[in-house]
């Protein structure tokens, strides 16, 4: 239980009061606030970023790469998501952008966006040839992912067996640019440009290889400025430098949605935001959804579009990728020929299956789980069902269960309206 | 061979209740979680359990959900109050539903929910008197490997 858990997100308490913001944000209730700070519970947090988003005093900051530790590598690599095309209006295109991002330092940028489109055909594939069971759910969202481990564990099964087009596009790069450029593996570093923090858990702890493909992730925020510089400032003329290689299809993964745009079946759901993530995940788990093929689950709202480490307001940013999507068209970039070879030769399947990681139960004796169930209802219904957080739980049930799981030094007392409040 | 209940919890279903149907087989699954009973056991309760529920919502005036944990299995008993089956080996035949139009508006009636429950337990008890209304037992065996 004392598992090593690494998280994206650190707290700083120095700036941390001790507020029960964060606490009652937090869809997996994995925040407590202990001696006036906030402290996450390993074993609950998903990663998902809402405390990140929402902290009023700043207090919370993403671990991503710093954009100088890349020069720990001869060459390097920037493969940025799709979300990055959308960050800086509809005035500029992709390849200019892109061109803009290497000039920060990088030897070599990639467009995962091509990527993504060869994902779409994969996706198709394997659902083809896997006609049960259903629905398959997405893998490219890291939390997604963990929220199945963590809160779902009787759906892990239903994950695509096929790791997201960040991984894909880093094993083929690091081959293929070794090759080209007669330097060892190693000296290759390969950064993801991130809308989320929590990439940096797939990428340090991943769940389905042993060691990822990817050297890092570094936050859209921290290079925006830069990129931004650059852009106005035309003097070069980018497009000089660029091939147009730029995929609507791909393009269109920023955005919910755009995972299932370039599959062919019409019983294709997309979800986007932690609670509807989490109430269509329930539906499936009671079997209410049937006759779905495919569930495209993203944890931010409107995609990743809506990461917290990105800058550009979501919906303007959905407005410039749907622009992207019109006019690079829905036309097939990638020979499906070429897919359906690299499918055969299991270049996109995971290494090793991913493992259901539930919440520890209430006890790991199942006797004293029940004993202690049965004290959490009694608890309960003494308490006054006002939810506030002043107790440090981000609500009465929340408290209940932490009296019961023996949490150092709780007591009932720690309720305001039924004893001394210690906060 | 009878074995004493290690925990008992009932639940009410309000028939017709379309937006709170599936609330209490929610709260089953939750309880099995929180004991920390296997995943695949209870996904087949959640199944069972739903379908369950959703049959007192479309069919009956109202309903009582009863979780029976013994050491060795789960046992999940629904009793209604409703028009009851008058023909339970038809119900039981995939695809056969008496569901109403709006109720197939809304997703349900595939005649899939009695099959349903059957193919998830490891025993499924059912009784019906029409008019009176209809009681299921759905019992699923422990994997039992803590013993």
């Amino acid at each position: 239980m004392s598992e090593q858990i690494y998280h994206s997100v650190k707290i700083d308490e120095t700036k941390c009061i001790g507020c029960v913001v964060c606490m009652k944000a937090c869809p997996t209730k994995a925040i407590r606030i202990k001696q006036r700070k906030a402290v996450v519970i390993g074993e609950r947090c998903i990663d998902c970023g809402e405390c990140l988003r929402i902290c009023p005093y700043n207090a919370i900051t993403p671990l991503t790469t710093k954009s100088s530790d890349i020069n720990k590598f001869k060459m390097k690599v920037a493969l940025p998501s799709p979300v990055i095309y959308s960050q800086f209006g509809p005035g500029y295109m992709p390849d200019e952008i892109l061109y803009a991002l290497k000039d920060l330092g990088f030897d070599y940028v990639y467009d995962e966006a091509l990527v993504c489109e060869m994902a779409s055909i994969a996706i198709q594939e394997y659902l083809e040839r896997n006609p049960s069971p259903r629905p398959i759910i997405s893998s490219t969202c890291p939390v997604v992912v963990r929220l199945i481990q963590r809160l779902f564990p009787d759906l892990v099964s239903l994950i695509i067996k096929m790791e997201p087009p960040r991984e894909i596009a880093a094993k083929n790069l690091r081959k293929e640019l070794s090759r080209e450029y007669k330097i060892p593996e190693s000296d290759i570093g390969i950064f993801h440009i991130t809308p989320c923090a929590a990439k940096m858990v797939s990428i340090n702890k991943p769940e389905t290889m042993e060691k990822s493909y990817l050297d890092g992730a570094i936050s859209i925020k921290e290079i925006y400025n830069q990129v931004m510089a650059r852009l106005k400032n035309r003097e070069k003329n980018f497009l000089l430098h660029t091939q147009s290689q730029v995929s609507g299809i791909g393009i269109g993964w920023a955005i919910s949605g755009g995972e299932i745009r370039g599959i062919k079946s019409d019983f294709l759901v997309s979800v986007s935001g932690v609670y509807d993530t989490i109430k269509i995940l329930n539906d499936v788990e009671s079997g209410k959804i049937k006759n779905i093929d495919y569930l495209e689950c993203l944890i931010c709202p409107d995609g990743c579009i809506g990461g917290p480490l990105t800058v550009e307001n979501r919906f303007l940013a959905k407005s410039t990728v749907l622009s992207l999507i019109r006019r690079f068209g829905g036309k097939n970039r990638i020979d499906t020929n070429y897919v359906k070879q690299l499918y055969d030769e299991n270049f996109f399947s995971f290494e090793r299956d991913i493992k259901p990681k539930p919440f520890p139960p209430l006890d790991s004796n199942k006797n004293e789980a029940i004993k202690k169930l049965k004290k959490k209802e009694k608890i309960l219904k003494t308490l006054p069902g006002i939810n506030c957080g002043v107790c440090g739980s981000p609500d009465c049930e929340t408290f209940a269960e932490d009296l019961v799981r023996n949490e150092q030094g709780l007591t009932v007392g720690r309720c305001v309206f039924l004893g001394e409040s210690n906060l | 061979m009878e074995q004493e209940a290690i925990l008992y919890e009932e639940f009410e279903i309000a028939g017709g209740d379309f937006v709170n149907g599936g609330s209490a087989s929610c709260r089953v699954k939750n309880i099995l979680k929180e004991i920390g009973l296997e995943p695949d056991i209870i996904r087949r309760v959640a199944i069972a359990s739903y379908e369950a529920e959703m049959n007192v919502v479309m069919y009956a005036k109202k309903g009582i959900m009863k979780l029976i944990l013994t050491p060795h299995k789960v046992i999940i008993k629904v009793d209604d109050e409703g028009p009851g089956i008058p023909d339970i080996e038809l119900a039981m035949q995939p695809g056969y539903s008496t569901a109403t139009p709006e109720m197939r508006e809304m997703g349900f009636g595939a005649g899939m929910g009695l099959p349903n429950i059957k193919k998830n337990a490891d025993i499924f008890n059912i009784n019906s008197t029409v008019n009176k209304g209809t009681n299921l037992e759905i019992i699923i065996n422990l994997n039992n490997k803590d013993e």
